[in-house]
């Protein structure tokens, strides 16, 4: 019994320290502007929708999670198809260099990329890859690859050789091999890859902020932070698109949360 | 119109999804900030367009913060972007981009017999060298706000001096007890509009930023020192609120337009919001006149504003000039006037029945305008005003700092900034 | 053995390219422009190859080492609690329960929010007048509202709470792997030889969980000295540059004042915290495993 008490009193602070200050910026969207600005503040709102239409119609919301969601996706797919070759074969061929790659990829995950997005900005002009989709996802690839291929190399360590050997035997390609049997076997880390890639190009504001400066490419979170107009602060419908933003996130991560725990459960007692 | 906007939008929208090399022949790249009247603006470009057939303008929309914008922009410049044509400087920034090279120097479309229709103080903010690098499009000069209501229920006129204005105020707030007012709203977090808060008390005091003649920082002297220990000990000490250090433009007016401030320093640009009763609750209450001083004398407010420059690496110069000089024209600037209650830099306008029936409150800011004290012109004016801003940010913020060490400290940097100028001799 | 070589090399000539051309190169800029003075608004005093100077300057800058101090301030502060917190969220969440599946969903909200929403909606928390914490505190009584962000005390206080909220769930999950990897029958034997659950604690969970608190610790810690967004959208480094984090003090050397040289020399200076606290970690755990 007393168990039980103070488990659920954890349940309970558990579950409102992370949703209290969530729920209260959602509930701000919801307010009318004179609940705003009460002073003190309001708790319940009225439900009032005028900020999420004014953020659709005046602010263009929906477009920019259009970008996000081109740009979030592609960047995935791509580096989980390019982690996934290389993890392949740092796992599968005997290579005394790929100990050294893997160290590689984490010291150049570790440089701030404050410097690296100047150089950065200068290659994608001379592309002529600025303000398009691909220049801002080449950009994503290379910051996610490393995360991806340490992931991925420490899911695909874990199939046994003797079921790929089978495969082999068999007539296959390699590239047959691991589209067929690697990537079914190792699905758990390729989702957790996926899911941590994905959120980490929906999120990225940096190198966004100064690669897209066309409005009609802007991602999310450049959207929101060009919000604040030449002399207001719209905290309603900021609040607006915040929740929209990070609805969808929300939903993948409920749908996936039992492969990303079950992921960063292999891969980081393994790994 | 809604049929050229809906074309517009069409237009505007087949361009980006063109192949680029089809569209650049045709582009005009114009950097702006998100306007808070955008109808105006869509409505000028569109004009611009229907009187310029085969030029397309297509505009890239930075964040509202002055110091943000200018990082983007330095970014393109600095990489000599082709791809931009026509961008908005903060009155600062002319000698900044003219040193770089990264503006286009103007001479030989702004004339001077066109200069002289223009306002004199922006004009000479733009100017680097003996050449012109920008053409103003809107001024700004700090004004000081007032509670016409509360004053006058207590019989005082505005005041003349910033002693007289903290006396004013604590005698109202004394009388007025659980209102929850405060004396004073200004803008005092770490950024630009500090500097330009700070110096209007300092050089109201007979104080200066630094010595542009010698140029060495004047901080440490005795008229700065005592005007930030004013600012510090009197307006935020007693009239005022900490909440104030965290304070940009929109937060600070947010206060005054809750009816929650007595005082208010701020931009013209204010002045339709709070007379506005949809964001407003004092609409009708206010007052506006210019900044006290500490001896009497003039305030001193100080020089704010847009003006629109070409991109020295821009392909298309001189289309680009007939679009600065169509948005500077006067018939754009009273159109903007009209619609976002911003001030236009054409002395003309001044006299304007129309703008003048609409914004009463111009004829009396022209005196204003017209002594408005540019901030030093510079190209190592960031850096100096990160320097500066991190000064008075930790000597306001902190009740018991010794100014007199911060000043000096401070002082040794930027001495050592200009320095690097002095073996050019800058002006 | 040719073939597979050439085998491998295909597979990870994507990564390669992308690697090479998007990371590798401009971390070389950047090393190699540390050594440079150049700032961009002076043209007329060229790219002056000037060595260590940066460097040197960095180490008497009294900003830079303020920086220095705040970033490691935010490190030491923040990692142990998200720690602290994560392994409590942990231990919670590896007990079968109802609504498990619920609550383990709810904790990965606060790490599925952007990062430039969550700094916003702590700034709007946060706000002396219509924030929730003065809310809080105070009630109605408006008066007595503070203003974190503006106060030197409070506003890093307030930032490393802002991430301690964000970050806490990351290493929940990192703990709760590392957790359900401990078998039950230990817990059995110690519970056999009469161990209370803080003996279990302290004897069978805290060694076996030492990998995964170190592979947390490591992530965490480099992020954290990277730490920008945060601040770019809530205080913009101040008040009185009490949030200048060293990431943020290089943005603005490089981009807002064009000094490029210096900037880039801060860059490194982060970059080589990273490296020292990564092989700190490494070294403490290469005795105890082959690690690739």
């Amino acid at each position: 019994m007393k168990r039980s008490v103070t488990f659920a009193l954890f349940f309970v602070g558990i579950a409102l320290y992370c949703l209290v200050p969530f729920l209260w910026f959602v509930l701000t969207s919801l307010k009318s502007s004179a609940e705003l600005t009460a002073i003190p503040p309001k708790l319940i709102p009225s439900f009032h929708w005028g900020f999420y239409q004014s953020a659709l119609e005046k602010y263009g919301l929906l477009h920019y999670i259009v970008n996000s969601v081109i740009v979030a996706g592609l960047a995935t797919l791509i580096t989980i198809v390019i982690g996934s070759l290389a993890a392949y074969a740092m796992t599968r061929f005997q290579l005394a260099w790929t100990h050294v790659y893997l160290l590689i990829l984490l010291a150049i995950s570790m440089f701030p990329q404050i410097a690296t997005a100047g150089p950065v900005w200068s290659i994608l002009d001379r592309l002529n890859w600025l303000n398009t989709y691909q220049g801002l996802v080449a950009a994503y690839i290379a910051l996610s690859l490393p995360l991806a291929i340490w992931i991925l190399t420490t899911f695909f360590r874990e199939v046994p050789r003797e079921i790929e050997e089978a495969a082999l035997i068999d007539g296959c390609s390699r590239f047959q091999s691991l589209y067929k049997v690697i990537l079914p076997l190792a699905a758990p880390g390729i989702l957790t890859a996926a899911l941590l890639v994905f959120i980490y190009a929906w999120n990225e504001f940096f190198f966004a902020l100064i690669i897209m400066t066309d409005p009609t490419v802007q991602t999310l979170p450049v959207g929101i932070a060009l919000f604040p107009g030449e002399y207001t602060m719209p905290w309603g419908e900021i609040a607006a698109a915040s929740t929209v933003a990070t609805v969808p996130l929300i939903v993948l991560t409920l749908i996936f949360q039992r492969g990303i725990v079950r992921g960063l459960c292999a891969g980081a007692v393994k790994g | 119109m809604p049929n050229a906007q809906k074309f517009f939008c069409l237009a505007f929208s087949l361009c980006l999804y063109w192949p680029n090399a089809w569209a650049q022949n045709s582009e005009l790249r114009f950097v702006t900030w998100r306007a808070e009247v955008p109808k105006v603006w869509d409505e000028a470009i569109a004009d611009f367009e229907r009187q310029n057939p085969g030029i397309k303008l297509v505009r890239e929309v930075g964040p509202q913060s002055s110091t943000q914008i200018h990082d983007l922009l330095t970014q393109k410049l600095k990489n000599r972007d082709p791809r931009l044509d026509v961008f908005f400087m903060d009155t600062i920034w002319p000698a900044e981009f003219a040193s770089a090279g990264w503006a286009l120097p103007l001479d030989r479309y702004f004339t001077a017999a066109e200069r002289d229709k223009f306002l004199p103080a922006p004009i000479s903010a733009n100017q680097y060298r003996g050449q012109i690098f920008g053409v103003p499009l809107f001024i700004d000069a700090g004004v000081l706000y007032y509670r016409k209501d509360l004053l006058g229920k207590f019989g005082l006129a505005p005041p003349r001096t910033w002693p007289e204005l903290v006396e004013q105020a604590k005698s109202i707030l004394a009388r007025e007890q659980g209102s929850g007012l405060v004396g004073f709203s200004g803008q005092f977090k770490q950024y630009e509009g500090l500097i330009c808060n700070m110096m209007e008390y300092i050089l109201s005091g007979g104080g200066a930023l630094w010595d542009e003649k010698r140029m060495v920082s004047a901080l440490q002297e005795p008229a700065a020192l005592e005007a930030v220990r004013f600012v510090r000990d009197r307006i935020i000490g007693e009239i005022s609120h900490r909440g104030v250090l965290s304070y940009e433009e929109p937060e600070s007016l947010a206060l005054f337009t809750q009816g929650l401030a007595i005082f208010h320093r701020n931009w013209p640009y204010a002045w339709s919001i709070v007379n506005d009763p949809a964001h407003s609750k004092i609409a009708g209450k206010v007052g506006i006149t210019p900044l006290p001083s500490f001896s009497g004398a003039k305030g001193v407010a100080a020089l704010g504003g847009w003006q629109l420059g070409i991109s020295r690496f821009s392909a298309k110069p001189d289309i680009a000039w007939r679009f600065v000089s169509f948005m500077t024209s006067e018939q754009i600037q009273k159109r903007i006037g009209l619609a976002t209650g911003r001030a236009p830099t054409r002395t003309a306008l001044y006299e304007d029945a129309e703008l003048t029936g609409k914004m009463p409150q111009l004829r009396s800011l022209l005196d204003t305008f017209k002594q408005a004290v540019p901030r030093p012109t510079t190209p190592v004016y960031v850096p100096l005003s990160n320097i500066m801003q991190r000064y008075f940010s930790s000597v306001l913020a902190l009740p018991n700092t010794d100014i007199k060490k911060r000043a000096s400290l401070a002082a040794r940097d930027m001495n050592r900034l200009l320095d690097l100028l002095r073996e050019r001799q800058m002006p | 053995m040719k073939g597979t070589d050439r085998a491998a090399v295909l597979f990870l000539l994507p990564s390669f390219i992308f690697v090479g051309v998007f990371s590798l190169f401009p971390i070389f800029e950047s090393f190699r422009m540390s050594f440079y003075q150049l700032i961009l608004t002076l043209p007329w005093l060229g790219q002056k190859m000037v060595g260590w100077q940066n460097y040197v300057d960095l180490a008497e800058d009294p900003v830079a080492i303020e920086s220095l101090l705040t970033t490691l301030v935010f490190v030491g502060v923040t990692i142990p609690l998200e720690l602290l917190f994560g392994l409590g969220i942990a231990l919670v969440l590896n007990e079968a329960f109802h609504g498990r599946g619920l609550l383990r969903a709810v904790v990965l909200i606060p790490w599925a929010i952007p990062t430039v929403v969550s700094s916003q909606m702590w700034r709007f928390i946060f706000n002396d007048r219509y924030g929730l914490i003065n809310f809080i505190f105070f009630g109605g009584d408006v008066s007595r509202y503070l203003a974190p962000l503006a106060d030197p005390h409070l506003a890093l206080i307030a930032i490393m709470a802002a991430e301690i909220w964000k970050t806490t769930p990351f290493a929940a999950l990192i703990l709760l792997a590392g957790l359900q990897g401990i078998p039950d029958d230990l817990y059995e034997a110690a519970s056999v030889d009469g161990a209370t659950a803080w003996q279990k604690f302290r004897h069978v969970t805290s060694p076996l969980l030492k990998p995964a608190l170190l592979l947390a610790l490591l992530f965490r810690t480099i992020d954290s000295l990277r730490v920008f967004d945060l601040v770019f959208v809530m205080t913009q480094g101040g008040p009185a540059d009490t949030t200048n984090v060293l990431q943020f003090y290089g943005y603005k050397k490089t981009f807002a004042e064009g000094m490029v040289g210096y900037g880039s020399a801060i860059a490194v200076a982060v970059f080589l915290m990273s490296l020292v606290f990564s092989l700190a970690y490494l070294r403490f755990l290469n005795p105890s495993r082959q690690e690739a």
